[in-house]
């Protein structure tokens, strides 16, 4: 694997946010990760040839070291996340903003039906974890949150 | 032209798609619930999108999660497998509003058949042969009498409004009919609120005999022969043969016409099956029609070198069907074992971790499965696991690789009903051919069905 091949494989990553890209060839194993994207992967290389796999999230995996205490707010459902009511609108919550329990954090899209996912416990958003207009999956992780 | 296919399914016939996708170089896409995320179906498509908890209904049957993940992972097309939204009517609608295609015939399709009732009075009117009975229910003794006589003893007396061998009776001689009558009237009351009776010729040895469709968009409609799945345990079939041997050659043609005849007047598309009820005699009755893909499908395959599954794709993307009735030809004879995981005493089902599994292999052997060696067998989903399929050259040499296949597969820290299965391959009138649905109840004397 040449360093062309590398930079192709991170600005791939970059593009698709990938948290975490691992590719096998010829028995070298090369892996990238993004921690700024805050999901951790269950890679799931399989074959003999070079396969590449892209992470999107995984409910059960270990949270990042650096939400150790934080709240995980997850997707209830299957959908595409919006951070704001509506395209141009601000958007609900930012990182440091307090919420309480029952505040509307974001919304997540299925089948044109608008679902409002709200904080289950009072505290400080410590993260985003998700892209406006992204993709999720069950039990993907949307926010971290410190509980107050 | 579909890119990209949804498989919305799990176990071994997700991965029976993913495999036709990956032939056909589409994409496949996965969903999962999350006591799947290890599974195979997930390791081996594209992508996978988890949908929701274990439960079924909160994940392969939730609806609004399948189609959203559809829609987030941009895929042309569903194929819904069987059993879970395969014969859901209003999904195969949704699916079409959202611009995705079902893989599979038309809502419609799916509707008018799946209604039991309409589906024979609609085959009926088309000519094909149906069980003789009362038209509707019975009135009073005296017209139970008149329609008794006109069908011919033996009837079969059912309550309408209930089933499982309740307020069932057979009568063999007109004599019998009064007394039968009238108590299987007072137990239907008594067991679901209405003694009305109805009446329906009696097949002391009936045999179960499908037929496979297949058509496409363009009106083009064949069959590829039938299977024989009268070895059923509760209405569950657990092992099904190809081809039959109840039926002569002409009367598998005349099956075979009918079932074409049927599926024509519906202007049926992609792929069916056609139940039918066979008497001693070797005439045949319509008893309803599955529109989706069988579990038993890999037999046909096997005789007939036919990748159904690749077909119905093809055709669910617009192609026309890749055979003309006169290309499909039928070689050698097949047969499955369906293996469930499974108590041997109780027979009920029997979650577990499974902690060594080897599939047989050789010469004419296939097996379906998405269970492994460190496979746990969930208790959110039926307990079938795995299918054994078997070809050769000839009925004999079929049984004979069955039998060494099933000794040869090994399942250890879960129960199955491997024993049981090979108890049906050494049965003396399964191996000469002549058997009907009630051949378990022969193998199980203690755990034998009511009605």
């Amino acid at each position: 694997m040449d360093i062309d091949q590398l930079r192709e494989l991170a600005d791939l990553a970059i593009e698709k946010n990938l948290a975490e890209i691992e590719i096998e060839q010829h028995g070298v194993t090369v892996r990238i990760r993004r921690p700024e994207a805050h999901v951790v992967a269950a890679p799931m290389a399989v074959g003999p040839a070079a396969h590449v796999v892209a992470a999107a999230g995984d409910a059960s995996a270990e949270p990042v070291s650096a939400y150790a205490d934080a709240h995980m707010i997850t997707s209830p459902m299957v959908g595409t996340f919006y951070t704001a009511a509506e395209p141009g609108a601000d958007p609900f919550v930012q990182v440091g903003d307090q919420v309480t329990a029952g505040q509307t954090l974001c919304i997540v899209e299925a089948m044109k039906l608008m679902n409002e996912i709200a904080a289950d416990i009072d505290g400080e958003v410590i993260a985003v974890l998700q892209e406006n207009g992204q993709p999720v999956e069950y039990g993907q992780e949307l926010f971290a949150v410190r509980p107050s | 032209m579909i890119e990209s296919v949804l498989v919305a399914n799990r176990g071994e016939i997700a991965l029976r798609v993913i495999w036709a996708c990956r032939d056909l170089g589409i994409r496949p896409v996965a969903v999962y619930s999350e006591a799947d995320r290890d599974s195979l179906h997930v390791s081996f498509a594209d992508e996978a999108v988890c949908i929701g908890p274990g439960p079924v209904g909160e994940s392969y049957l939730n609806m609004a999660s399948v189609i959203a993940a559809a829609e987030a992972m941009k895929v042309d097309a569903i194929h819904p497998g069987y059993g879970l939204l395969s014969e859901n009517a209003h999904f195969a609608e949704v699916c079409e509003a959202c611009g995705l295609i079902f893989i599979g015939p038309s809502p419609e399709h799916i509707r008018r058949m799946g209604d039991k009732a309409e589906a024979k009075k609609l085959m009926v009117g088309c000519g094909l042969p149906m069980l003789p009975g009362s038209p509707g229910p019975i009135s009073d003794l005296g017209e139970a009498e008149a329609i008794a006589r006109e069908i011919g003893y033996p009837v079969l007396l059912k309550a309408a409004a209930g089933g499982g061998g309740r307020g069932m009776r057979v009568v063999i001689r007109p004599d019998e009919i009064l007394k039968a009558y009238q108590t299987a009237s007072r137990e239907a009351e008594a067991a679901f609120g209405s003694g009305e009776m109805y009446m329906e010729k009696y097949l002391a040895r009936p045999r179960h005999v499908e037929v496979q469709l297949m058509g496409d968009r363009h009106g083009n409609l064949i069959h590829l022969g039938e299977r024989e799945c009268s070895v059923q345990r509760k209405y569950q079939k657990i092992l099904e043969e190809t081809p039959t041997v109840a039926l002569t050659d002409a009367q598998r043609e005349a099956i075979w016409g009918d079932a074409v005849k049927g599926a024509s007047e519906l202007a049926y598309y992609s792929a069916g099956t056609m139940e039918f009820l066979v008497d001693g005699d070797g005439n045949h009755y319509f008893m309803e029609m599955n529109t989706r893909i069988q579990v038993e499908h890999p037999i046909t395959e096997e005789i007939t070198l036919v990748d159904l599954v690749k077909e119905q794709i093809l055709v669910a993307g617009g192609a026309p069907l890749s055979y003309e009735q006169e290309d499909v030809s039928f070689r050698g004879h097949a047969i499955e074992c369906r293996i469930n995981a499974e108590d041997p005493e109780t027979l009920a089902p029997a979650p577990g971790q499974i902690t060594a599994f080897n599939v047989p292999k050789g010469p004419g052997v296939r097996v379906d499965t998405a269970a492994h060696e460190e496979y746990f067998v969930s208790p959110f989903y039926d307990s079938m696991i795995a299918k054994v399929i078997v070809h050769g050259r000839d009925r004999d040499e079929a049984l004979a690789r069955m039998r060494r296949s099933l000794d040869l597969m090994v399942i250890e820290g879960i129960r199955t009903n491997i024993p049981l299965l090979r108890k049906v391959l050494d049965h003396p009138g399964f191996v000469a051919g002549d058997y009907d649905t009630h051949i378990m109840d022969e193998i199980l004397p203690n755990i034998g069905m009511r009605g």
